[in-house]
């Protein structure tokens, strides 16, 4: 689903460069929950932007979907983000003066669908996540969970293949991070391919396979689905 | 998409009310601004007979001072004296022709309580209706012998025949101009054009006539111009007296136009006036270097300089407080717009492309520009309001916006709009989401 091979990415200054990733390779198959931790500034969610196609390596080979993309333009690159990838952020994003059918209605409107088609996805994205009866309310009037619930749903909506996303229970309670949690779970379930960069290690240990990236190279490649809870804890 | 794009652009609109206000005020003001001006500058270089430039001619004589050159674009005089128009009325080598002026008349009539009032009067040959294609709306024109002989015959504009006659048919009534009688032989449809192309050295955006009478009637009423009336000498009347001394004089005041249909019809007219000069030369006139012109309706605006030239530094004089007025849209629309990059951010990450980005955002300013030319439209249509009271009714005919106009106010705050648009909605569009994402 995702190969990513001897990625580079720097940002140069006047007077410094930073390099960000470095001869990142990964590999991450259609249908896994991939968990994705490190320390702050080790290079996660540059992984992420790259991975979502929001900004290009420096160098380096990134495969989506068996999909070269390395030398697409911002059309396309935009046009492949639309369809086949979905994102879930640490602070939802939702658009404030737009409702919640709204906000759901924005990627379908990249997409090209026609009205019926749209309002058919909005609604049952929204049903999925628990919410049809405030399609009209605003993201402020919204609990932080439900928000976030709002926030899977528009990334759903798409039906997208991959699932990218970024701190996603970052600004919820314990409470609240688990039902994402298991939210998200079960959309992996139905074979979304799922990317979570995550700061809290007993979320990442619920994946099927825990990346470390330290320094911008992944250090660690740890299969978590067949090891018991106990024996991590 | 476009309909989305604008259904969005109204909500941003309404969630800035303030700041938005501002982008259509600046926009307004400057298409209000510059359409007045640029209004007046088109309603004056309307050209009614572009139909006949081809065939319509107006026809000037250099029989000016020998010592001194007309004070024309041309250095020829405008008009003609009456000896070289009565000469040459009698060619009949143009297809059509009119010599005319303008005069004024007190009018009444008998057993009516309706009270004397003067008016605009033109003085004129029979085919000046057909030549500037005067429509009638009962009645015609004079017949050829009035021309040169004494026949008290009035054609009404459809004004004058509305307030003496009740607007109904009065071919054949009586009018009484300065107590004496005329007959109605005609009624004109209502007919003013402007920039009366036909007389434009008297005020070309003044109203046309009230009344029309024949060109055979000078000596019989002792008929003056109400219009300009320039001279140099008189010594090419001497032993004549009073009017008639005025009649022979080298004095200026008819108009004269013809119809030459074809390039040998002109020629052969050329060839009649270079020979009507020699002969008025002979005869001690003409003693300037050979001179005439002849000038089609496009050239006759642009000879008699009806858009002055402080008329075009004025319009662009506009233009540039309305370039002033961009550039203030575009610092207003920067603003707003780089408030706004973290919703394009969550965009662009959920699949839109910089181009539907850089679309969106041009399509908010163009709705900005839709609203401020609106609002421009209401603001020049103020402007010219005052520009008619100042002018107290001499500049009703231009002084006033069609439908062209109005468009084309809208179009240029579209179009200021989106010159104002461009950089903001670009720089927007090149903004990295990533940096949104993370910090919304």
């Amino acid at each position: 689903m995702l190969k990513m091979q001897n990625i580079r990415k720097s940002y140069r200054t006047d007077t410094i460069e930073t390099h960000a990733l470095r001869d990142f390779s990964l590999e991450v198959n259609e249908g896994e929950f991939v968990s994705v931790t490190g320390p702050s500034g080790s290079g996660k969610t540059t992984f992420l932007n790259i991975a979502g196609l929001l900004e290009t390596p420096t160098g380096g080979q990134y495969l989506l979907d068996g999909q070269e993309v390395g030398n697409l333009s911002d059309s396309e690159r935009s046009r492949l983000r639309n369809e086949k990838i979905g994102f879930i952020f640490q602070g939802f994003n939702l658009i404030p003066d737009l409702n919640l059918f709204d906000n759901i209605d924005v990627p379908l409107r990249y997409r090209g669908f026609n009205a019926k088609e749209r309002r058919r996805r909005i609604e049952r994205s929204l049903e999925q996540v628990g919410l049809s009866a405030r399609a009209k309310h605003l993201p402020a009037q919204l609990s932080g969970g439900q928000q976030q619930r709002v926030a899977i749903a528009r990334a759903l909506a798409g039906e997208p293949r991959f699932l990218l996303a970024d701190e996603p229970t970052g600004n919820l309670d314990s409470l609240m991070a688990r039902q994402v949690m298991e939210l998200l779970e079960f959309i992996n379930e139905w074979g979304t391919t799922i990317v979570m960069v995550t700061h809290d290690p007993e979320l990442a240990r619920r994946a099927q396979r825990n990346i470390q990236i330290v320094d911008g190279q992944v250090s660690d490649l740890r299969q978590t689905i067949a090891q018991p809870e106990v024996a991590i804890a | 998409m476009i309909g989305y794009y604008i259904s969005l652009a109204m909500r941003s609109l309404r969630g800035t009310p303030i700041l938005s206000a501002l982008m259509i005020a600046a926009i307004a003001v400057g298409v209000g601004a510059s359409m007045t001006v640029l209004t007046l500058n088109y309603m004056m270089s309307q050209n009614a007979l572009e139909h006949k430039d081809s065939v319509l001619y107006a026809v000037q004589l250099d029989s000016w001072d020998p010592n001194q050159a007309a004070d024309t674009t041309n250095e020829i005089p405008w008009q003609l004296t009456y000896p070289d128009a009565t000469a040459l009325l009698r060619s009949d080598i143009p297809t059509r022709q009119v010599a005319m002026h303008r005069f004024g008349f007190t009018v009444n009539l008998d057993e009516s309580e309706l009270r004397p009032f003067t008016a605009n009067t033109r003085v004129t040959t029979r085919d000046f209706f057909s030549l500037f294609d005067v429509p009638f709306e009962y009645g015609g024109t004079w017949s050829k012998e009035a021309d040169t002989a004494a026949v008290q015959s009035v054609v009404l504009s459809k004004e004058t025949n509305e307030k003496l006659f009740g607007g109904e048919n009065s071919v054949g009534k009586i009018v009484k101009l300065n107590g004496e009688p005329f007959t109605v032989i005609g009624v004109l449809k209502h007919w003013n054009p402007s920039p009366k192309i036909y007389d434009l050295n008297n005020n070309p955006f003044a109203d046309s006539e009230e009344l029309y009478i024949p060109f055979g009637l000078h000596r019989k009423f002792g008929i003056y111009s109400w219009g300009n009336t320039n001279g140099w000498t008189s010594r090419t009347a001497e032993g004549a007296e009073g009017y008639e001394r005025f009649l022979l004089g080298e004095h200026v005041w008819i108009q004269y136009w013809v119809e030459l249909d074809n390039a040998e019809q002109r020629e052969a007219y050329e060839q009649f006036l270079t020979g009507h000069i020699h002969q008025q030369k002979e005869q001690g006139r003409f003693e300037r270097p050979l001179k005439f012109a002849l000038s089609a309706p496009s050239e006759w605006l642009v000879l008699n300089e009806v858009l002055e030239n402080d008329n075009r530094v004025l319009g662009w004089a506009s233009l540039a407080f309305l370039l002033v007025c961009v550039i203030n849209a575009v610092a207003l629309l920067l603003a707003k717009f780089l408030r706004k990059a973290p919703e394009a951010g969550v965009r662009r990450a959920l699949g839109a492309s910089r181009n539907a980005i850089f679309t969106q955002h041009l399509i908010e300013s163009s709705c900005i520009g839709v609203l401020g030319g609106l609002f421009g439209i209401v603001l020049a249509l103020a402007g010219l309001t005052g520009i008619r009271v100042l002018a107290m009714g001499q500049a009703d005919q231009i002084a006033a916006m069609n439908w062209e106009m109005m468009l084309a106010a809208v179009g240029l705050a579209i179009l200021a709009s989106i010159l104002a648009g461009l950089y903001p909605a670009w720089r927007i569009s090149r903004t990295n989401p990533s940096v949104y994402l993370k910090t919304q």
